[in-house]
Order: structure tokens, then sequence, then C-alpha cells
């Protein structure tokens, strides 16, 4: 249940957000989107997949936190490992509005229902006594730009992806040390052949157009799909 | 004959004597269990005196020490967190008189640009250096509970119910630490040849011998007063208060808790006001020379009139009367006295508490295996506690010197013949250049530098003329100042209501109420 508003410093004065990780906080979760743009940052830490949206047909790219729903291998001991965290994640319990006259600018929304929100004294504050934003909330809406910004420049490099019919599906066995076995499915990735294929012309189109940095960076990232399983070991056997 | 210490006896209980106890019987957990056997002689049915409510951030690592664990502490000795001293009206007694002094230090750059950006920017000294002084207006507390134990964004001490935290040391020095508490009166001392005390006679558990007898039996300095007449040193002198009256005023469950000990001035001396959950310690401190009892007891009236209205007018106050000043020596022969029993001064910087703990941990430090390296020790720990009392003593009166009041009693302290040579000198100083580290030398001083700079640019000293030499560091101190405005919005955002971070520590009834209510 979600209960979206439009963020006001007179109705949401005494408002606060709980910022530590937990999965009692919306923190238990396998996967999160992420945009190009944040690529390079995600790719320190996460393994960067592909996937087609069945509704609108067009792909998108997550960063994978686990095996299975509700799985987040990176969340342990109330601590997040890892030194940085998908926009998307991050800027929760916050949204992006955007009214149907698409040029009007975006707006901050906050999701009320979302268990960081709360009206006590602990967390942190959105908007000081005189009701301008905290430094938190001040980031928070850097980051809502960034990600928007991210989504919006995404959909050539989706495109782009797709004309070049680069991507392929992907699934992988996950088989833990204890012999169980746990399957991703559902994903693609970019197939290294095609690219290696590619014209000159193309791969100069996909540079100029800034899309080979993203590409060789969700590429480089699936070295963190091994992690991960270590991870999943790690959590099952201690 | 050589002979291991493997006994030591605390005589006297309170602050000081389950202190010591904890702290040396945690100390002295081995792999096998304890390696040294620990008893508290506590007198049946002694009040703690508890002015003692304020203490230092070392508290924090005394309490890890001995193993307790930080939100008990504050659960179980009504405890919040302290920040700092505020003192209103100490400069001209007028409205709008009044600093702080932090615990958090300015920034580690050098002081007399820190002294030289303050000087063009016409903002309080404190409100520059650092978030702490926003934070403490605003009543947060200096951690969030997500934070690990005993961690802070500021550094922070505690205020605390002297009486429970006694008891609260007490009850986990004997049931985890294996402490061994006899609850009996001490009626007699049995000593040996040079200044050795060898056993306490009691007067139902007869005699104990010990191997290190530590004196906390407060005023009555039953070993190192009475038995080995080590002499005190009055130093009403210099600080002449040696009286206060205390009282308790109970405050309501929803009121906020102030983040520092707040000092007010008063014609004739201050009155301290600690806030504590359930209730304020509040107390007016004066001088016999100056003030009658019957003036003292009206001056706490009007403050708790204005604090609480008809309700505080009933409510009981207490005496309290003290003779400023130390012993010659603190450690003499196998004794080593704490708390009281070496010395008590006005509780204006908290110094009583702080002083416990770091004779505790010069004794541990440099902890004598065999009896016969005890006697040889003394000289060193007396050497270094002369030094500290004569620090807070210079400390105290800087606080008093500073002050523009008019009434005799600060006119009093204006008079140089009863300052201390060394604060003269540092006076005269400190006009040319900011109170540095080569001032206060001592790896562990009680008071530091930057204290100093404090109280001393809170009061309002003028900050020192260019010199020859060009300022350096200017660039890197404006940069710290920098951060530390941002760190201060960011603070004030992040950290929680103290009164709401306290009674989150309470046990929660099975159901609470929604934490956000929707309305559609």
């Amino acid at each position: 249940m979600t209960q979206h508003a439009i963020l006001d410093p007179a109705t949401h004065r005494d408002l606060r957000v709980r910022t530590d990780p937990s999965s009692e906080l919306g923190d238990a979760v396998m996967a999160c989107l992420a945009v190009p743009s944040e690529f390079r940052r995600l790719s320190c830490d996460y393994p960067i997949v592909y996937r087609n949206d069945p509704d609108s047909g067009s792909f998108t790219a997550l960063v994978l936190f686990g095996f299975e729903a509700g799985e987040n291998l990176y969340l342990t001991d109330g601590r997040w490992d890892a030194s940085v965290k998908p926009l998307a994640h991050a800027i929760q319990p916050f949204l992006i509005g955007r009214s149907k006259d698409s040029d009007a600018p975006a707006q901050v929304h906050i999701d009320l229902a979302h268990p960081r929100v709360l009206s006590g004294a602990d967390g942190v504050r959105l908007f000081d006594d005189k009701g301008a934003p905290s430094p938190y909330l001040e980031q928070m809406i850097e980051m809502l730009g960034a990600l928007d910004e991210g989504y919006r420049e995404g959909r050539a490099f989706f495109e782009a992806l797709e004309r070049y019919d680069l991507l392929e599906p992907f699934s992988m066995d996950v088989t833990l040390t204890g012999g169980e076995v746990n399957r991703l499915v559902g994903y693609h990735l970019v197939n290294e052949e095609k690219m290696q294929l590619l014209e000159p012309g193309a791969l100069a189109e996909l540079h100029a157009a800034g899309h080979l940095l993203p590409i060789y960076m969700a590429m480089a990232s699936l070295g963190h799909l091994g992690k991960l399983v270590d991870r999943k070991n790690k959590q099952a056997h201690g | 004959m050589e002979r291991h210490v493997d006994h030591i006896v605390v005589v006297g209980g309170g602050t000081a004597g389950w202190l010591a106890a904890a702290l040396i019987a945690a100390r002295a957990q081995g792999e096998a269990g304890p390696t040294l056997q620990v008893t508290v002689i506590e007198a049946p049915d002694v009040p703690t005196i508890g002015v003692g409510e304020g203490t230092w951030p070392t508290m924090r690592s005394t309490l890890a020490a001995i193993g307790i664990d930080e939100a008990d502490f504050l659960r179980e000795c009504d405890g919040a967190f302290k920040q700092g001293s505020r003192f209103d009206g100490w400069v001209s007694g007028e409205a709008g008189d009044s600093y702080l002094h932090p615990f958090t230090p300015p920034p580690a750059v050098a002081p007399a640009a820190l002294v030289k950006l303050w000087s063009e920017s016409g903002q309080p000294f404190a409100d520059l250096m650092t978030a702490q002084t926003k934070i403490c207006a605003a009543g947060l507390a200096p951690r969030q509970r997500e934070m690990p134990p005993y961690n802070g964004a500021l550094n922070y001490a505690y205020h605390l119910d002297a009486a429970k935290f006694a008891g609260m040391l007490s009850r986990h020095a004997t049931q985890k630490l294996g402490v061994r508490h006899i609850s009996d009166l001490v009626v007699e001392v049995e000593g040996g040849e040079n200044d050795h005390i060898a056993a306490v006679h009691t007067r139902a558990n007869g005699r104990i011998a010990g191997d290190l007898f530590i004196d906390c039996s407060g005023h009555a300095a039953l070993l190192i007063g009475d038995h080995l007449k080590v002499p005190w040193i009055d130093r009403s002198d210099v600080v002449f208060n040696d009286r206060a009256l205390a009282v308790q005023l109970p405050v309501d469950e929803a009121s906020a808790i102030a983040s520092q000990t707040v000092s007010t001035a008063h014609e004739g001396g201050w009155i301290w006001d600690i806030g504590l959950p359930r209730r304020r310690g509040i107390g007016c401190v004066y001088s016999s020379q100056f003030t009658e009892d019957a003036r003292a007891e009206a001056i706490l009236r009007d403050y708790l009139a204005l604090a609480a209205g008809d309700a505080a007018q009933d409510l009981p106050l207490r005496q309290l009367r003290f003779a400023p000043g130390h012993r010659t020596e603190f450690w003499r022969g196998n004794c080593i006295a704490l708390g009281m029993a070496s010395g008590f001064i006005e509780p204006l910087e908290a110094s009583a508490i702080v002083m416990i703990e770091l004779g505790l941990g010069a004794l541990l430090e440099d902890f004598p295996a065999d009896a016969a390296a005890i006697a040889p020790r003394a000289a060193r720990f007396n050497a270094l506690f002369r030094y500290r009392w004569e620090r807070i003593i210079e400390f105290l009166k800087l606080h008093y010197v500073l002050s523009r009041r008019s009434e005799p009693y600060w006119q009093a302290h204006q008079h140089r013949v009863n300052w201390p040579e060394r604060l003269e000198d540092l006076l005269t100083l400190w006009r040319h250049r900011p109170p540095s580290v080569s001032d206060f030398p001592q790896s562990q001083e009680i008071f530091s530098a930057e204290s100093h700079q404090y109280v001393l640019y809170g009061m309002g000293f003028a900050p020192p003329q260019d010199g020859q030499l060009p300022i350096g560091g200017l660039s890197a101190a404006r940069q710290q100042l920098a951060q530390i405005a941002q760190k201060t919005r960011h603070f004030a955002s992040a950290l929680p209501d103290n009164r709401h971070y306290l009674s989150a520590l309470q046990p929660t009834p099975p159901s609470q109420p929604a934490a956000l209510q929707v309305t559609q």
C-alpha cells in the first residue's frame, strides 16, 4: 500500500525519515532499477543485468542484490555492505512526480505509507524550523534529479541495444555449497561476440552517443555474480 | 617481604567507592577469572552526597571498560546527555549574557587563525567553532540510536542520579565482577611501619586485611585524614564558595531535557541546574563570607519560582558545607584517597567524578604487582594530582576573574592578591595569543587549551591584536569553519530530541499507536 503526496514544507514540516538499512524498512528486495548514467558507480559493487518489461516491451537495467524475491544479500546485521546504492533505491521514500504536462518541472513526492517515514523524533528531518529543506532533503532532491535525468537519457541507450540486437537472454544456475540450486531466469545480457562484430560505423555511433562506456561497465560488473553466490553461501552456512 | 597485591580494600561506597571497585575489578578479569580480590566496606545507611551529578566525556570509556551497556546505564541511573556547560549571567548579569563551554573542541587547526576569523565574524565563539552550540540550544541528543554504543555525532558526557549510579555500579560490581560488599562501619585502622595500613577493623565483620587501601570515605577521610593525618590545604582564599543548598525539582514527563548543565550566576555565587528525565537537580552555591544562608535560600527560591512557579515553593532544601581544598598528598604508604576524601571544590566544571576516573586511570596504568612496589609510586602520583588540582583551581578562578559583575563577591574576585600567579601570567600571555597546547603540556591535562578558549572568548576576552608575524593557516581554518557550518545544518536535521531519545529507552507498552496518521 502506498500513499503518495506532493512534498510540502507546511504539511510535512515535522516528518522524519529513517535512513538506517533494515529489512523492515523496505530493504529486503532482490533487485533494483538502475539507469545507464550510474553504471560506472554501481559496477564496483553489484552485477548489472537487463530485463525486458513485458508490459511496455522495452528494456531496462537492474542491479541484483539476491537470487530470490525478498533476498538482499548486501544487507547483514543492520549494515548495507556496499559503498554505493542505486539511485532508485537510495531515494526511497521519495518519488518523482510529474504532471500530465510533461514539460512542467518534476515535483518531489513522498510515499507517506513507506516504513521509513515517521512523525516521531527518530530519523532525519526533512525541513528545518523555518521550513527550508534539510541537507538530507537537499541531497535527496539532487538524487531524484539525477535519477530523472538518467532515466530519460536511458531510453536512447536501451533503444540502441535493441537496434543493434546486442542483448540475449541469460539464465544462471546457482549451486550452493550445500547442493541447493537457485536459478536466475528472465534476464538479458549484452552478447560479447555481437559487440565484437559491430561495424566501425556502429561503434562510432555508440561511442558518440556515450553508450559504449555503460555497455562495458555492465559487462565488467558481472564479476559480482560470483561474489553474490559467495554471499549466499556465507549466509546459508555462516 | 615479597608479596603480591591481591586484595584491594575500598573504604566507602558512593560514586567514588563503587567506581573504584568496579573499574579495578573489571581490569582484573583474567582469562582464568579475577586476578585479585576487591572488597568494598560501605557504612550502612549513609546517604550519598549527590552533588556530583555531571560527568565528563571520559565516563563513556569508563563505563565501557566496566562492561556496562549504555542504554542500561541511561535507564537505570535516570541518565541524560550532557554536551557542555552554559554560563548565564557570568559576564555582566544583564539579559542575554550567556555562553557555552561545549565538549566538542574547535577544529584542530592553528588557534590563532580560528580566533582571528572569529573576531571578524561577529558571532559567539562557540557558535562558530562547533555544531554543538546549536544542537544544545535545540535540546537535541548528541547521538542517534543507530550509532554504536558510546559513540556520538558530537562529544558528550552524562547527567545522572548519583544515588542510582552508585546503586547500579554496586550491583554490577558485586554480581558480575566478583566484588565483595561488606555493609559495616570501620571502627579502627590498624597501622604498621612507614604509614603502611595492615587492616581495618569493622564493627560486625572484624578485621579486614588488605594490600592496598582506597579511601573513598568522603568528608570523614577515615584513612588518609583520620589515620594517616595527611594535611588538607584550604583553597578558599582563591575559590570562595564553601556552601551549597540543593533541591530536586520533579519535572513533567513530556518536558524538554536540557542538553547542558546550566550555571546561572547570582549576586554571591551561582546556581547549578542539571536536567534529568524525572527531575532537575538544582543547587545554589555561595560563600559564607559573603552570603547569609537565608539570603542564599531566597536566591534559590526565586530561581525555582521562575523555573516552576508556585509548585516549587515547598520543596525541601538540603544544605552542604564544605571546605574548598585538597590534601597535600593523595597517596601515602599503601593508601590512595579518591573523591571527597582527597579534595573537594564547588562543582562548577564537574571536576569531582573525572578526578576519580583520572586517579583510577593513573593507578591502573602503572599497577603495582608487588606490595613492595606500592609506596615508590606515591611520589609521582602525588605530583601529578597536585598539578591537576592547581589546574582545576586556576580554571575555576578564570570564570570569576573575567566577570565584570559589580557585587562585592564578584569584586573580591577581581583582587589580584588572590589570583594564582600562573593564571595571572597566562592572562597576560593570552592578550597576545590564544591559549595553546604549550600552556598545558601534560599528556592528560584536566582542562585543555580549547576549554580555556571557550571560557575566555565566551566571556568576551579581547582577541589578540595582529602581531609582527602574519597569522598562518587562515585558509585551512576558513575551510574547517565552513565545514562546521555545514555539519551544523546536517546534525540539526538528523539528531533526535533529548526527551524523545530517553523516553524511547524505557520499556514500551505492547501496543503502540501508528507512527503516522494519514488522513485521506
